[in-house]
């Protein structure tokens, strides 16, 4: 049987702001149909990986491939196969929640009939927002629209910054619900979180970054088992019973970073 | 794997399409920076009798294109690179600049709309009428002119990040370029100001819409004129380009 090409390969990556060296040579895979997590302090580098992915940063070097289209040679095709919710997203507020469906819709060559618009906005239980502009929305109200743009062209590759920052619980679940019923759709998502409870309930793997690079690659529970004996790790457990989160306290530091 | 990579033509209609909404429900900006030019020259009626139509109709085009350029652009573009609503666009399947291709295309459409306005409320009101060649040439003049206003106005978002700086300083450099423009056109200021002012990017916009109207008088100072606004624009156009960043994080 034929392997399945990975979704993304990212290889000896490197970003710089000036002279200071954010992202320093960072490789990793994606498989398909996997969710994976980039976990790491403040300025530790997880955006400004997610950056280079989205084609928002040029890194000083190495390679990012995107379901097959290298981001310098082809950056539009390889945008074109990425869907993307920013830590920061805004759409233009005069604009309302349909139309700025539409717009992307544009944007990413999606015929976009009255009927699919209706779909989707139920999907995403906002029947009745098509015509409420984004900034008249709750936080997790706007997640979702986000979320519903980000895949709106099907893509094969999801990148989600900090997608639950700010949200109630119950939004926060919600979401989590969206992404395991986009990977049963077949798509692959990266995501960035600082929150360990995210990345126990939704990532098959996750990478722990630090200082721009990456300090272990594995799935939640293999970290655990595979740190459980560590010092640092165990100083760090507050109950006893060794968590992802005393796993990334122990590897990245107790001190807290601006 | 295989992706759909929509026609530029159909990014650029569903960009386009956006814009004009945005710039539409916008509706007190857009007022103001067209009605004001209507205002003052309702306002002039003595002075259309004095110094002749040209000069009134030119004077309230000019003051609208450095509305447009300064206010309404600069400010609209600091705004959307604050909220990250470029940084969106630019991560989806767009030609960067596609992005500014169709907000210049909607302040182009404000340029004339804002010309027509100004000759409508000149005929109606001040019963001031020009040469067809005059309409047809001011329209041409006034699209230059809008171009050297729209550079500077990319200049002052190509060098100031912040948005409220932006609105602040785009306010100031229109009011300086107002009243250093006009009021040295008249002397007021003593004469270097004035020969200042006439070659300035005021005085030189006003002297090409002012000659257009009146496309027999086409001498060649308005000539130089039209070179020296073209020579502005490029430069200003240019600098904003290099300058300017999509994010301001």
């Amino acid at each position: 049987m034929q392997e399945q090409m990975n979704v993304l390969e990212v290889t000896g990556l490197n970003v710089y702001y000036g002279s200071f060296h954010a992202v320093k040579d960072i490789s990793f895979t994606l498989r398909p149909g996997e969710i994976f997590g980039l976990l790491g302090p403040n300025g530790a580098g997880k955006t400004s990986t997610l950056s280079a992915v989205e084609g928002l940063l040029k890194p000083r070097s190495g390679t990012i491939v995107v379901a097959g289209f290298d981001m310098k040679e082809k950056p539009r095709h390889a945008r074109a196969a990425l869907g993307v919710q920013l830590q920061f997203t805004s759409f233009q507020p005069e604009l309302k929640v349909g139309e700025i469906i539409q717009l992307y819709a544009g944007i990413y060559g999606v015929a976009m009939p009255a009927d699919k618009l209706a779909g989707i906005l139920q999907s995403i239980k906002l029947e009745d927002a098509a015509d409420k502009k984004f900034g008249q929305l709750s936080g997790g109200q706007q997640q979702r629209v986000s979320l519903a743009i980000a895949t709106l062209h099907n893509p094969t590759l999801v990148l989600l910054d900090e997608p639950t920052s700010g949200l109630d619980p119950q939004s926060r679940r919600q979401l989590w619900e969206r992404m395991e019923v986009l990977r049963e759709k077949g798509h692959t998502i990266i995501l960035t979180t600082h929150s360990m409870e995210e990345a126990e309930a939704v990532c098959d793997r996750i990478a722990i970054i630090d200082h721009g690079a990456i300090l272990v690659i594995d799935t939640p529970q293999s970290l655990i088992d595979t740190y459980r004996e560590n010092p640092a790790v165990v100083s760090a457990s507050r109950r006893g019973k060794i968590t992802l989160e005393d796993v990334f306290i122990g590897l990245t530091g107790e001190t807290i970073r601006s | 794997m295989e992706v759909n990579i929509p026609k530029t033509s159909a990014v650029f209609a569903a960009l386009l399409r956006a814009d004009l909404t945005t710039q539409w429900r916008n509706r007190r900006s857009f007022v103001l920076v067209l009605l004001v030019p209507v205002i003052i020259l309702i306002s002039w009626k003595d002075i259309v009798d004095k110094l002749g139509g040209a000069f009134a109709l030119s004077s309230c085009i000019t003051i609208g294109l450095v509305a447009i350029g300064l206010m309404g652009y600069s400010n609209s573009i600091a705004r959307d690179r604050d909220k990250g609503i470029f940084q969106r666009l630019r991560v989806a399947p767009v030609a960067s600049w596609s992005i500014m291709a169709s907000r210049l295309t909607v302040q182009l459409m404000m340029i004339l709309l804002l010309t027509l306005l100004v000759f409508l409320a000149g005929f109606y009101i001040d019963h001031i009428t020009l040469p067809v060649a005059g309409y047809l040439f001011t329209f041409f003049t006034a699209i230059i002119g809008g171009i050297l206003y729209l550079g500077l106005g990319q200049v002052i978002v190509g060098l100031i990040q912040n948005p409220e700086t932006v609105n602040s300083t785009s306010r100031l450099v229109y009011f300086l370029f107002i009243m250093v423009g006009m009021f040295g056109e008249f002397g007021i200021l003593g004469e270097k100001v004035k020969q200042i002012s006439l070659w300035s990017p005021y005085g030189t916009v006003k002297h090409i819409i002012s000659a257009g109207m009146e496309p027999t008088t086409w001498n060649n100072e308005a000539t130089m004129a039209l070179l020296v606004a073209i020579g502005y624009a490029a430069v200003f156009s240019g600098v904003g380009i290099k300058k300017f960043k999509w994010n301001n994080k």
